[in-house]
C-alpha cells in the first residue's frame, strides 16, 4: 500500500520542519473564488502589520492581480501561478520559501486558489488551515465539503453585511457546520465593514502564541 | 478537479513500479479511496487515461475500492461508520471524534507482465 500523494506529503513535512525551526507560523487560507481572501489579507496587513512580521504567498491561477492589491503594504509577498491548477502543493511552496527571509517573519499567510475541495487534500506544510465562506454563496457549504470543514482549525463566515440582501440563513449554516464539525470555532465577519474582525484577530494572535511556544 | 493531480501522481507511481519490476505492460491498477476524498471515479478515470497515454499503462484498467468513513469517539471509545453526514457519536453524542478511515488514497497493487 503506497499513499498516492506521498511526494506531496514528504515535501510538506520538510516545509513544516523548516518553518518550525524558523519559528514561522504558516496559515493556509481556503475558500471559494471571491469569498474575500485577498480582502481579508488587506485587513490583516492594515491591522496586524505593526504587531507581527507578516509574509504572504498568493496562489493565483494565471494573474498577479491579488499580489498587486497587496503591494502597497510593503510586506514580503510572492505570487505562485498554478497555470490552471486548482490548488497549491507543497513543492511550489517549498520553492518560493527561499525568496523570503524566514528569520524576519512571524507568520506566513497562504492564499490558496479559490476552491473548496482540492486545496483541502493537499498538505502544504502549514501550521493550520482556515476555511472561509461568504454569505453570498449560500448556507449549505459545510455538508457539501466535509473534508475542508473537518481539516480546518477555524471557519470565517465573511460578508455578513450582505445577509439582509441574500437568502442566507445563519441558523441553517450553523446547524450544517455543527453536523460536520461541532468543535470548530466560527467567526462571523465582514471584511468591508470590519465587523467581527477583532475577535478573529485575537484568536489568531492566540494561535500564533501557541505555535511559537510548542 | 483534484482528480487530475491525483491521477498524475498515480501514473508516475505506476510507471516507476512497472519499470522497477521490468513489466512490459500494465493491465490493472487497484486503488483505494476514502469517501472523504470525494473522488468522482469517471473524472479520475478520464484524468488517468490522459496521464498514461502512450505509455505501457495506456490500456490499464483502474479498479476503485471506496472506503466508508469510520469514526472513533474520543469520549467513550465507540467506533462506528458515519451514518448520513452528522459527525456525532452514536452512543454518547460527543462531537470529539477521530476519523480512523475514509481519508485513504492508496495504490494497493499493480498488475501486468
Ligand atoms: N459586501 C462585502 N463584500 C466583500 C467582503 N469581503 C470582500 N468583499 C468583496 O468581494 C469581492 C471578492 O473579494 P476578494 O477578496 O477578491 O476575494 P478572493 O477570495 O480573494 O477571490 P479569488 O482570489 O478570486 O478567489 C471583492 O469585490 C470584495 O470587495 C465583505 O465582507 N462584504
Ligand atoms: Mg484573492
Ligand atoms: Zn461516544
Amino acid at each position: 500500500m503506497k499513499n498516492i500523494l506521498d511526494r506531496n506529503q514528504d515535501k510538506a513535512d520538510e516545509v513544516r520542519k523548516l518553518l518550525r525551526e524558523k519559528n514561522v507560523v504558516m496559515v493556509n487560507l481556503i475558500s471559494s473564488p471571491g469569498a474575500g481572501k485577498t480582502t481579508l489579507l488587506e485587513r490583516i496587513c492594515e491591522n496586524l502589520g505593526n504587531k507581527m512580521k507578516i509574509g504572504i504567498i498568493e496562489g493565483d491561477i494565471t494573474t498577479d492581480r491579488d499580489g498587486q492589491r497587496l503591494k502597497k503594504y510593503n510586506i514580503p509577498i510572492v505570487v505562485i501561478n498554478t497555470e490552471g491548477g486548482c490548488h497549491l502543493d507543497s513543492h511550489s511552496i517549498s520553492k518560493v520559501l527561499d525568496l523570503f527571509d524566514l528569520n524576519a517573519l512571524d507568520v506566513l499567510f497562504v492564499e490558496n486558489v479559490g476552491n473548496l475541495i482540492c486545496p483541502a487534500h493537499f498538505d502544504l506544510g502549514e501550521s493550520f488551515k482556515v476555511a472561509m465562506v461568504s454569505t453570498a454563496e449560500g448556507d449549505d457549504k459545510p455538508e457539501k465539503y466535509p473534508m475542508l470543514f473537518r481539516e480546518a482549525k477555524a471557519v470565517l463566515l465573511n460578508k455578513t453585511d450582505l445577509i439582509p440582501y441574500t437568502n442566507f440563513n445563519l441558523s441553517n449554516f450553523k446547524k450544517d457546520l455543527i453536523k460536520i464539525n461541532a468543535q470548530i470555532p466560527l467567526f462571523e465577519i465582514s471584511c468591508t465593514s470590519g465587523d467581527g474582525l477583532r475577535e478573529w484577530f485575537e484568536w489568531l494572535s492566540e494561535q500564533l502564541d501557541i505555535f511559537i511556544k510548542i | 478537479m483534484h482528480e487530475i493531480r491525483i491521477a498524475n501522481d498515480l501514473s508516475e507511481i505506476v510507471l516507476e513500479v512497472a519499470s522497477n519490476e521490468k513489466l512490459s505492460v500494465v493491465s490493472r491498477v487497484n486503488i483505494t479511496f476514502g469517501e472523504m476524498v470525494q473522488i468522482v471515479p469517471e473524472i479520475f478515470d478520464f484524468a488517468f487515461r490522459e496521464a498514461v497515454r502512450g505509455s505501457i499503462a495506456s490500456e490499464a484498467v483502474v479498479n476503485f475500492e471506496i472506503i466508508k468513513i469510520k469514526l472513533k469517539c474520543r469520549e467513550c471509545g465507540n467506533v462506528f461508520n458515519l451514518n448520513g453526514s452528522r459527525f456525532a457519536c452514536q452512543e454518547c453524542n460527543s462531537s470529539d471524534l477521530e476519523i480512523i478511515a475514509g481519508k485513504e488514497m492508496f495504490v494497493k497493487s499493480i498488475e501486468g507482465e
